[in-house]
């Protein structure tokens, strides 16, 4: 296809009008509005205890699901690719799951099951263990949310490398395990890199479906995210909602930064 | 030595392998020879253990290997497609097997280092797969394979991928190196004249079953049957007969055609034919005839002999085979 000179810059400017309106100037605006009365405010602002209890909770919340993620998406992945396991086509359909349904849905199913007059609600009263309007709730809400995220990453990967790298270290004597950790693990790390930043950015963003299971107590069981929220609806602190995001999006662009310092690190070794 | 007997292989419908046997004398470098979908790639990996056999032996140095996995048996395998660990340096790849031994990091870079000035990467140490060539990964990949002193050593078409110039001087590099090394070697290939060049003997093999066993020279000379002659070498078909083309003798003249070569016997008596097309390849010209009984065949004559009798197309010539192929006089296929 040939185009004008004239016709090409202009689809250049609204390509770029599009992404600046739509992502840079959003969170632009967020930046200068909590940098704006200066870095003492800012400070201030997420050093009170409700801020502090909230990123705690986001990184727990972060720490238990990210480890869980990637054992489950790689093993799943691998049987997905390289072993023949029957209904297949059902398995790939349960993982795409989480993208289709929408989190508020997965809330109220949660509670469904584990709530006080749920399913499996019988195990509050007999172990004490508080799960919807506690931490295993939102662990489990935010789990399935990101559930799709290291096996959508890594099959692809695995369908590249094929199986004659893996076949050339057996016949060297490696043991399957051995083999998994010195050729697959290597060999698929971009996409496994790459879901765990997409899980952690999820993880510490999802709000709809934490919302549902969070009792949503200031400094007991309020995520980042619901922090954000409810300084700006419930106590009309705009700019407390502002500096608890500019949070957020540090903490997922230190993510993205430190996956990939380790891996540059890992592959001129 | 590595034997196998009765081997069978089914992939659902297609037999790979139907009561294969087959006996690898130590030392040798043998070609498993055949079209694509002869069972010769499923046979090696057979050998290897990284395919299963649905019923049959596989022994390697008089040992039972039948039921032990790929790491038990003493191989050294190169794929097609180098199979090269991509994140890995070529050093690390080739110390793979002996880091996995667990040897002591001294012996693995002493092994290492000799190994590559063999096949010929000194100095690449440091390189990625990826900053190699084709022929300069299969080296690698070779050199990998042997650096865990393996009993045999298993090619599955190890120059499929590389371009014809390349091809030709690995597979002399390979007969040299063999030489040297003397490793039990098999070597899968499509390629009848890798197979010639290379082997010291060659099975070949179509639909699943071995047809032929022998040394290059009597399977060229003494194919067993129709499908190995026209395998191995180009064929024509003369006066009902199958023959080389390099055989057949032509002159303008019926009598002359006659004495040529009087003293081979078997001669099928002198065809008409009428010359279609004259293709000079270098030393060699091919003619390309249609006999009087409108069967096509083509002859292959030097070019001393083509200025001589100067062929045109359209003009009558005169053609008989100085040695037909008998197939009667052959060694029947060694099925062990």
């Amino acid at each position: 296809m040939t185009t004008t000179r004239g016709s090409r810059l202009t689809l250049r400017v609204i390509a770029l009008a599009y992404v600046l309106g739509l992502l840079a100037l959003p969170i632009l605006v967020i930046l200068y509005r909590t940098f704006e009365p200066g870095l003492d405010t800012f400070m201030d602002s997420i050093r009170t205890p409700a801020a502090i209890a909230a990123l705690n909770l986001s990184l727990t919340i972060v720490a238990i699901v990210v480890p869980l993620n990637v054992v489950f998406g790689v093993v799943t992945a691998i049987a997905l690719v390289r072993w023949r396991v029957p209904g297949r086509g059902l398995i790939q359909a349960v993982v795409d799951l989480p993208f289709a349904v929408s989190p508020i849905v997965v809330g109220v199913s949660l509670i469904m099951l584990w709530g006080a007059s749920g399913w499996f609600g019988g195990l509050e009263g007999s172990t004490g263990v508080k799960v919807i309007f506690g931490l295993p709730g939102m662990v489990l809400a935010t789990l399935f949310v990101t559930l799709p995220f290291v096996v959508r990453e890594v099959e692809p990967v695995l369908h590249e490398i094929g199986t004659e790298q893996e076949q050339a270290a057996s016949t060297l004597g490696a043991s399957g395990w051995q083999t998994f950790w010195r050729i697959t693990i290597p060999a698929i790390r971009w996409g496994l890199t790459y879901g765990v930043v997409l899980t952690v950015a999820r993880a510490l963003g999802e709000f709809g479906a934490v919302i549902m299971v969070s009792s949503g107590f200031p400094g007991v069981s309020q995520t980042l995210t619901l922090l954000v929220h409810s300084r700006y609806i419930d106590d009309h602190n705009t700019y407390g909602a502002y500096a608890a995001a500019t949070v957020l999006m540090g903490l997922a662009v230190a993510t993205l930064l430190l996956m990939t310092l380790l891996d540059r690190k890992r592959s001129t070794r | 030595m590595i034997t196998v007997s009765n081997a069978r292989k089914n992939y659902g419908d297609f037999v790979a392998l139907d009561d294969v046997g087959l006996e690898i004398p130590s030392g040798s470098l043998t070609a498993l020879l055949g079209p694509s979908g002869s069972g010769k790639s499923t046979l090696l990996r057979a050998i290897a253990g990284l395919e299963g056999l649905d019923s049959g032996v596989v022994s390697i140095g008089g040992v039972d290997v039948t039921r032990e996995p790929p790491q038990k048996r003493g191989i050294g395998f190169v794929f097609q497609h180098y199979a090269a660990f991509k994140h890995m340096t070529v050093r690390d790849n080739v110390a793979f097997g002996l880091t996995i031994r667990k040897r002591p990091k001294a012996e693995v870079r002493r092994k290492v280092d000799e190994l590559l000035e063999i096949v010929g990467l000194d100095g690449f140490q440091h390189r990625y797969p990826a900053q190699l060539s084709g022929g300069q990964r299969q080296r690698m990949a070779l050199a990998r394979a042997l650096a865990v002193d393996p009993q045999v050593l298993l090619l599955d078409e190890p120059f499929g991928a590389l371009d014809a110039k390349v091809r030709a001087d690995l597979r002399h590099w390979l007969r040299r190196l063999h030489d040297e090394v003397h490793v039990t070697t098999v070597l899968v290939t499509h390629d009848q004249e890798e197979a010639l060049d290379v082997a010291d003997r060659i099975a070949v093999l179509n639909k699943g079953r071995i047809e032929q066993v022998g040394d290059p020279v009597s399977l060229y000379e003494r194919p067993a049957n129709e499908f190995v002659m026209s395998f191995l070498g180009s064929v024509a078909r003369l006066g009902g007969q199958l023959v080389r083309p390099h055989d057949i003798v032509l002159d303008r003249d019926r009598v002359a055609a006659l004495a040529v070569d009087a003293r081979v016997a078997g001669s099928p008596g002198v065809v008409g034919a009428v010359v279609e097309r004259v293709v000079r390849l270098g030393f060699e010209v091919r003619v390309e005839l249609r006999a009087d009984s409108g069967e096509r065949f083509a002859a292959q004559v030097t070019r001393a002999e083509a200025d001589r009798l100067h062929f045109e197309p359209g003009e009558t010539v005169f053609a008989r085979a100085v040695r037909p192929a008998d197939a009667t006089d052959a060694e029947p296929a060694l099925a062990i």
